[in-house]
């Protein structure tokens, strides 16, 4: 439980980050303001905040319970998952998507296949983070818990009331800008963890001879590749087709919640700055959230679940203060991706749905209005479902299953679309589609086809093999598109959607 | 075939060295990119700015990283 000092510490960063986000809301005045910051945001804290999206409490708690339990493979998708993933993305797909002036990644593919293929993506990513705010709210609890001694209901409820406020009146620069700081308040307090427990058990030549003399059944724990018939979640081989060709890539170049501020940048060297700061920052992430859990092995072997790994040595190790600081870094991890989500969702709702499909020609202020309403519906959403990540076992595998759905296909629909001009708007539709529902396939019967425990790797893969074959396929099969009408849509066509395309790869 | 039996043969040595030549291969190719498409969007162009030595950084870390693991 948390002492009086902690309670200063939380309570001061809380009171902080609300005033920060809603001093932002005095530059919202438009939906272009509101979705993407009237293109004035530095790199520095895209960087910055594409980092505080991508960790949470889910990391804290679920990596953590991961490494605790297969040893620093998990370390992968913040290391192999992330940099080479985010130089290509830098360099070759942000730039056009900047210069292109989208809002989302289904615009791109609308303007690319047709709408039906917009639509489909915008709906997929919705509905994901959707149940991914309810994966996030009950990670929040999980942790409260123990700390706080606050029900479920409770913890999810605040938490709820908290990010809805500046996320609806702040629009996205409050989002990104308290994303920085509480990016930095999430290094400090993670940091306070690994600091005091890697002491606890005498630094790292400790932790490593500590956990070596534990057992063969250890003997893994220190080794990022392992071999392809592991029966972890990590074999080389699902980290290689997987997470690095396509898991990684979809999520930095395809996610909405991560490319949507890069293209609110004020400048084409800015936005692909942004990605490359990004990068940087992101190889620390492994330090604050996959130790800890190693740490745990070392002092409290034996625990049944492993995401109890890291509420355990808060409670354990850190003193007064050290567990407010911590406490204030766990809520900034989380505050920081639900926000992101809750934008971006909002984005995708009112750009690809409502405003392709409702109602168009309105005023920029009505956008910007719808976008603060689906704020406040997805807030609600996400509470009332947050009950359901009970039935996995796993916070981070959970949320790691629903990537795998659509993460392939998304990926090869918008590959193809990029850079073979012959791909169709049908051959779209029917790879995008096509691979969504071999991935529920793939996953209703995993138990019969894979050998490993969660092949969320290897569903990954196939169902983007399967979305590229069926895309070839039918777009060999149904008329091609005209030149003109793909002029600025694909790689080495003479322009992009404004202007020239630069792109090396063009 | 689902589960890349057909790799399992090879070694996490042999792995390690195929994901060390990835990030060797992309260095190679960062360092190909045009100046010119380096320092677009910037007008006075100073030596900080060439995002060609912040993604070799990055590269270098992470090299280093696997190399060790």
């Amino acid at each position: 439980m948390l002492s009086g000092i902690d309670y200063v510490v939380v309570i001061a960063y809380l009171v902080g980050i609300m005033m920060l986000g809603l001093y932002f809301a005095r530059f919202v005045r438009s939906a272009d303001d509101f979705f993407l910051s009237g293109k004035s945001l530095p790199f520095w804290a895209v960087g910055m905040s594409i980092v505080a999206t991508d960790i949470s409490a889910m990391d804290f708690v679920g990596v953590s319970g991961q490494s605790y339990r297969f040893g620093m493979a998990v370390g992968n998708f913040d290391w192999l998952g992330s940099v080479p993933a985010m130089l290509l993305a830098a360099f070759i797909f942000i730039p056009y998507f900047w210069k292109a002036g989208l809002y989302t990644i289904p615009e791109y593919l609308g303007r690319r296949y047709n709408d039906y293929v917009r639509a489909v993506a915008s709906l997929t990513w919705i509905i994901f983070f959707a149940l991914d705010l309810g994966v996030l709210f009950w990670a929040a609890a999980v942790l409260f818990e123990p700390l706080m001694g606050w029900p479920p209901w409770f913890s999810i409820t605040a938490t709820a009331v908290v990010i809805g406020l500046y996320t609806f009146f702040g629009g996205l620069t409050a989002v990104v800008m308290t994303d920085v700081v509480q990016m930095v308040v999430m290094f400090v307090g993670g940091a306070s963890v690994l600091v005091v427990g890697l002491y606890q058990v005498g630094g790292w030549d400790g932790l490593v001879d500590k956990i070596s003399a534990m057992g063969d059944a250890y003997g893994n724990h220190f080794k990022l590749i392992l071999p392809a018939d592991t029966q972890t979640p990590f074999p080389w081989t699902g980290i290689l087709f997987g997470l690095t060709l396509v898991m990684s890539n979809a999520y930095m170049i395809g996610n909405q919640a991560v490319v949507q501020r890069c293209l609110a940048t004020k400048s084409e060297w800015h936005a692909k700055a942004s990605m490359l700061c990004g990068a940087f920052f992101k190889m620390f992430i492994p330090m604050l959230v996959m130790v800890p859990g190693l740490i745990a092995v070392a002092t409290y072997p034996g625990l049944e679940d492993g995401d109890q790994a890291f509420p355990m040595l808060v409670h354990k190790l850190l003193p007064p203060g050290l567990r407010g600081l911590l406490f204030a870094g766990f809520l900034a991890g989380l505050m920081s991706t639900i926000d992101s989500i809750l934008n971006s969702t909002a984005t995708l709702w009112t750009k690809d749905i409502y405003e392709r499909f409702l109602k168009k020609g309105a005023s920029s202020r009505h956008y910007m209005i719808v976008g603060q309403l689906a704020t406040v519906v997805l807030l609600i959403f996400g509470v009332a479902t947050s009950p359901l990540s009970k039935l996995f076992p796993g916070i981070y595998v959970a949320i790691q299953t629903f990537l795998s759905f659509f993460q392939g296909p998304v990926f090869s629909t918008l590959l193809l679309g990029m850079f073979w001009p012959r791909a169709t708007q049908w051959g779209g539709l029917v790879g995008l589609v096509g691979g969504i529902i071999t991935s529920i396939l793939l996953y209703t019967f995993k138990d019969s086809l894979f050998t490993i425990q969660e092949p969320f790797l290897y569903v990954s893969w196939w169902s983007f093999v399967m979305g590229v074959l069926l895309n070839v396929t039918t777009s060999l099969m149904t008329r091609r598109h005209p030149e003109e009408r793909l002029s600025g849509l694909v790689c080495r066509l003479t322009r992009d959607l404004k202007g020239g395309c630069e792109a090396p790869a063009c | 075939m689902l589960n890349f039996d057909w790799l399992r043969g090879v070694s996490p040595a042999v792995a390690k060295a195929v994901f060390l030549a990835l990030f060797a291969v992309t260095g190679l190719l960062v360092l190909m990119i045009p100046r010119q498409y380096i320092y677009a969007g910037v007008k006075s162009p100073r030596w900080w700015h060439n995002l060609k030595l912040w993604a070799l950084g990055v590269l270098a870390i992470i090299f280093t990283i696997y190399y060790i693991f």
